[in-house]
């Protein structure tokens, strides 16, 4: 929608139209290149380590999943698979409950 | 039926006597083993920091037991027991025998998985052989 707004010889319209014409037209290696530059393809940290079980207990495991302020950190930032995710949230509910983690910490 | 698996983490006072906890587990075994169950493992981990504070305690004894058992009022009875302990802030019991399993399983399947990579070459290669 912005694009249409910017000032264009050709009706808006088109021009936004070429515009996906073009991206589609570019190699799929080159479009990847240039999104390389600013995002990075994060791997999951129990998979590369084939961990099938999440200790609750082990807190030193936990820890760097947990925030400042004791939040899970989300998927999209530590970038963790949808199962591992999983186990790793029942191990930290299980962690905060026998008081290894917080539920928020102060501070 | 099957054996089950417990976690049983209970959390003392920070100023518990030794003697009372050794008391403590003493106890907990003996009401696993009436219920036709046993203390598979008993670690004290010893006074470490709690991550937030539980009855005006900073810091707890922790001990660690792991309980095997069949029936479900063992656990309970063990919980009740933690529950009236007077030096006993707080516990928690997990179990833990479904994820081990799965842990098992999905270990063997990795297993399959390389084996099968690391023969399908040769098998390649022999059915080539053969159609030659």
């Amino acid at each position: 929608m912005t694009d249409e707004l910017k000032p264009q010889s050709d009706p808006p319209a088109e021009g936004a139209v070429q515009e996906r014409a073009r991206a589609a037209a570019t190699p799929a290696s080159a479009r990847r290149s240039k999104r390389q530059f600013f995002r990075k393809k994060k791997v999951c940290r129990f998979c590369a380590d084939r961990i099938d079980f999440i200790d609750y207990k082990n807190v030193e495991l936990l820890q760097p999943f947990i925030q400042e302020r004791g939040k899970i950190v989300p998927r999209r930032m530590s970038g963790t698979c949808s199962r591992h995710q999983r186990w790793l949230k029942i191990a930290i509910k299980r962690a905060r409950n026998i008081a290894l983690l917080p539920f928020a910490s102060e501070i | 039926m099957e054996e089950r698996i417990y976690d049983l983490i209970f959390i003392c006072r920070p100023d518990t006597p030794e003697a009372e906890v050794d008391k403590l587990i003493a106890l907990l075994e003996q009401t696993a083993a009436e219920r036709g169950g046993r203390v598979e493992k008993a670690e004290k981990w010893g006074t470490r920091k709690l991550a937030y504070r539980v009855r005006r305690h900073r810091e707890g004894y922790y001990v660690y037991l792991v309980v095997h058992g069949t029936r479900g009022d063992m656990i309970q009875e063990m919980e009740r027991r933690l529950k009236v302990a007077d030096p006993v802030i707080k516990y928690l019991t997990v179990r833990l025998d479904d994820e081990l399993k799965r842990q098992r399983k999905l270990a063997q399947r990795r297993e399959r998985r390389a084996a099968r990579r690391t023969r399908k070459p040769k098998s390649a290669a022999a059915a080539q052989q053969a159609a030659s």
